[in-house]
């Protein structure tokens, strides 16, 4: 009695979920992936943005997919590095998607044949330097922050830009002795990055640093120290914090601040690729398509409190609104290229490294 | 008797394989090491080549001497200050008539049984430069006279958590000397401090110089306390400078690493085999006791209220403030100057844990390695015991240094060790993903732990009711099974409680072999720390620290030894 029904509503959902989800603007085939898609089931994740924060995107997802299960990882950018390299070698396959913050660590995956090459239908919205041999692609726009706390540091003390930021230390320094945190850019993927790009943009970085040894400033692997550190007093200032998270924090804590740099302020976003052993490839191509789309970046820009790339969404946290704020030339994102890679190589790094702490004890000595 | 020893090799199936299996499980990750020390790259890449590059560059890496050195200060301060406390207090617990005795025994255990990761981060939050004791001491004397970001502090608080460690073997030793001497002492007039280091303690030398070799080794195995307290100064310690070569490089330096981790098992492998030296030594001197008298305690006299006031600050010191610091961080939002305690409070924390199915998972795993997962582990350690067990040939021995070995490797390169192992090794690899591969990775770390209980237990069977079933016509196995298996029965239990404890504990162990489907609080607790989720790790080592505390109560109510 109830088959003939039952099947027709079955067919009818599956013409209207078919035409559903093949997107506007998509090329025609698209139909096509969605069904092997669908027919893959899953798709796997490996991300360094923890689950928590990506929830609203693999629900928003499964809405829109609801036969492709997401399992979603989280690890740290160099485990989540570690991970891909050791199970792609072992030949058990890895992620379908890789999508990390460390954008050197990304691009040199690429380069080493790792990535799977897939022209997503939104890269054309995308910035073009957020688009990398049509393998991987920058999905977020987040600024590298000062933090401060704003029990014990106020009014004008508060560092607006990075010249402010090196003579208050240096000027205060019995205020700030030992209260100063940064990345430890040997521990800190991120941190590293941030440090080579400052030592293009701003000219006073060699004064900077050696005020962070004067000032025995204190370095963390990782943002939530910092933040934690600052927020409980322990540390007074923070320099080129990730500034996704630490918006975050700032809205429920009362003694964090939050500033953008008004000189420049340096834009990091986080890479994302498909495996080239993917074994749900279709699946990793939704999901691409998806969190580059309109409807994921609104997510990514709202809910998930990272900032969107794209300059046509709407959300709270965009790249159209940091440049509003900020002015269109003083932010300076650092582009998906060959040149990220520059210090991997062994003997650059460990010559930067060496440099850094020459100048971190010039200034210490100093003193 | 020549029946059971007669035999050697492998003269039945069962021992064989045990010997075999326990052989690979220990030899593998360690030579997977060895061999990994002398590339140039991970040994899985294609582009790897065969040097001493890694040993080179390690050794041309001030930081690495830097480590070293202070590695040797931690460990050495941690015996300067364990040795002494762990042997008063053993002599104040066993010889003299402190009142409250039975309640203090299980506390002071107690920091042997926390997970190190959560005592450094209580710490911190405790007693850090903003910590809440610090903030109260400001604000009632107006300073706090400590730090605990120096490499002294560290090697301070080292020493205070590793005090149970001197306490177990100095108070067995002095459970094993008959108490008259001591009386002859106290009757010529000497007090029960210059009882104590003029008489009872020489006497259990051979036992203090044991305990002293396991508190150094301990020390250069040291991970969760560096690795929290030493970050905010950049202390480097070897495993926290091994921690560090993961991105030093930008991408992982796995050469470096096992490089490293072959300089640790150089210094660590010598002494463990130093303390089995002394262990069979320290059993000689045993015999050489006073006669077995019924035991008098000494009457403490005034003296009764120094030793409970020192037992009390050390136990408000090494346990009650790092442990009330994690409760209070578990349960406020921010912390520090200005932040006060009635507005801050909230049950947050503990629901966004509840609220992700990773953690979730994560202290369900916990449990069930701890529960089932130790009950297998001690089935392993009994076959392996029972491997061993009335057989002094080779192949005894060779398995009497084997469980030594993973004492030896730092719990985090064995399950860096173990990751690689289930990934290239085809049957193991579906196995990967599943807790199992944790669970193999703690067996195997904990194996000279495990087989210490189990050995403790068969010493206990006399051999006269095993030759008399040899007797009447038993062979091995039926003996094992329905003789010597029903006598350790009790035994067994209380290992299984103690290896419950031990795996709710570990946590360096799995910090590389973390996936999804194998978390565990200890190393997400780790892996929280680096990533920054600080209300998160409070809350899950609140978490830690009550499944912990039912394993104590659990063990406490049936009468388990916390010792072995």
């Amino acid at each position: 009695m109830f088959r003939p029904y039952l099947s027709l509503a079955l067919a009818l959902f599956a013409t209207v979920a078919l035409a559903q989800t093949v997107p506007a603007g998509y090329p025609a085939d698209y139909a096509q992936t969605i069904a092997a898609a669908n027919k893959e089931g899953k798709v796997v994740v490996y991300s360094a943005l923890d689950t928590k924060a990506a929830q609203p995107l693999i629900k928003d997802f499964n809405a829109l997919y609801p036969n492709i299960k997401v399992e979603y990882s989280d690890l740290n950018s160099t485990e989540l590095y570690n991970r891909f390299i050791a199970e792609s070698a072992s030949g058990q396959g890895s992620a379908d998607v890789m999508w990390s913050s460390a954008m050197d660590l990304q691009v040199k995956l690429v380069d080493d044949g790792q990535a799977l090459a897939y022209l997503s239908p939104e890269a054309s919205k995308l910035p073009g330097w957020a688009v990398y041999k049509n393998q991987a692609y920058g999905t977020t726009y987040e600024p590298a922050v000062f933090i401060y706390n704003k029990r014990l540091v106020t009014g004008d003390e508060i560092p607006q830009d990075h010249t402010a930021f090196a003579k208050l230390i240096t000027t205060k320094a019995d205020k700030f002795k030992g209260k100063v945190t940064t990345y430890d850019i040997e521990k800190s993927g991120v941190g590293f990055m941030f440090a080579v790009q400052d030592t293009k943009f701003f000219p006073g970085m060699k004064e900077l640093e050696q005020g962070f040894g004067a000032s025995s400033y204190r370095v963390y692997g990782s943002t939530g120290n910092m933040l934690e550190k600052v927020s409980s007093g322990e540390h007074l200032l923070g320099y080129n914090v990730l500034g996704s998270y630490a918006l975050v924090r700032a809205k429920k804590d009362p003694a964090l601040g939050v500033v953008l740099p008004k000189d420049y302020t340096l834009v990091l976003s986080r890479v994302l690729f498909i495996g080239k052993q993917a074994k749900n490839p279709n699946a990793a191509k939704l999901w691409t398509d998806y969190i580059l789309s309109q409807r994921g970046q609104k997510l990514i820009g709202s809910d998930v409190e990272l900032f969107s790339i794209r300059n046509d969404v709407d959300a709270e946290y965009t790249a159209a609104s940091l440049t509003k704020q900020l002015g269109p030339n003083n932010v300076k994102p650092i582009p998906v290229s060959a040149e990220l890679v520059t210090y991997l190589d062994q003997k650059k790094r460990l010559d930067f490294l060496s440099a850094w702490k020459a100048t971190l004890a010039a200034g210490a000595a100093g003193k | 008797m020549t029946a059971l020893t007669r035999t050697s090799g492998f003269t039945s199936v069962p021992r064989g394989l045990t010997i075999l299996v326990t052989a690979a499980a220990v030899l593998a990750p360690l030579l997977l090491i060895l061999y990994q020390s002398f590339l140039s790259a991970p040994f899985f890449d294609a582009k790897k080549t065969i040097g001493i590059g890694a040993y080179q560059f390690i050794f041309a890496d001030p930081d690495f001497w830097q480590a070293s050195l202070n590695s040797v200060v931690i460990a050495t301060c941690m015996v300067i200050i364990a040795l002494p406390l762990g042997a008063l207090l053993a002599f104040v617990m066993e010889r003299t008539d402190l009142p409250a005795k039975r309640w203090i025994e299980p506390l002071i255990l107690v920091p042997s049984f926390v997970s190190p990761m959560v005592l450094a981060f209580g710490f911190v939050v405790a007693a850090g430069p903003v910590g809440f004791y610090t903030v109260w001491a400001t604000e009632l004397f107006g300073g706090a006279p400590w730090g605990i970001y120096s490499l002294t502090s560290i090697g301070v608080i080292a020493g205070l958590l590793h005090v149970p460690n001197v306490y177990v073997y100095a108070s067995a030793a002095l459970k094993s000397l008959g108490s008259d001497v001591e009386e002859a002492a106290r009757v010529a007039g000497a007090s029960p401090f210059r009882v104590a280091a003029t008489v009872s303690l020489p006497l259990i030398m051979p036992a203090l110089l044991f305990a002293a070799v396991l508190v150094f080794f301990l020390g250069f195995e040291l991970f969760g306390l560096p690795l929290v307290l030493g970050d905010p100064e950049g202390h480097l310690v070897l495993s926290t400078y091994l921690y560090k070569l993961t991105n030093k490089l930008g991408v992982p330096s796995y050469h470096l690493m096992a490089a490293v981790a072959i300089c640790i098992v150089a210094v660590t492998f010598p002494l463990v085999l130093l303390q089995r030296f002394l262990l069979q030594n320290a059993r000689k001197y045993a015999t050489i006791k006073g006669k077995a008298g019924r035991m008098r305690e000494l009457p403490l006299g005034q003296w009764k209220w120094v030793a409970a006031a020192l037992i009390a600050t050390w136990l408000f010191v090494g346990v009650i403030v790092p442990l009330t610091g994690i409760a209070l961080r578990a349960f406020v939002t921010n912390w520090g100057y200005g932040a006060k305690l009635a507005e801050v409070l909230t049950l947050e924390h503990f629901q966004s844990v509840f609220d992700e199915p990773i953690l979730v998972r994560a202290i369900w795993n916990t449990v069930l390695i701890g529960t089932v997962g130790g009950a297998i582990a001690v089935a392993c350690y009994c076959a392996i015991g029972f491997a061993t067990h009335r057989r002094n040939d080779g192949w005894s021995r060779f398995v009497d240094y084997l469980v030594l070995v993973p004492r030896a490797i730092p719990g985090l390169l064995a399950g860096l060790a173990f990751l690689w192992v289930f990934l290239f090794f085809p049957p193991l690899q579906p196995l990967r993903t599943t807790i199992f591969s944790m669970w193999l990775a703690y067996t195997v770390v904990w194996l000279a732990y495990g087989m210490r209980l189990i050995s403790s237990s068969l010493m206990q069977v006399s051999t006269e009711l095993e030759e008399a079933a040899r007797t009447v016509g038993a062979n091995r196995g039926q003996v094992s099974r329905q003789i010597t298996l029903p006598l350790i029965r009790h035994g067994l239990i209380a290992s299984w409680l103690l290896v419950f404890m031990i795996f709710e504990r570990e946590y360096s162990t799995g910090v590389y072999l973390l996936a999804p489907g194998t978390e565990v609080i200890g190393a997400q607790l780790v892996s929280l720390w680096q990533g920054g989720a600080i209300d998160v790790v409070a809350a899950l080592s609140f978490v830690n620290v009550v499944l912990v505390g039912i394993g104590l109560a659990i063990a406490l109510r049936f009468g388990v030894k916390l010792r072995d």
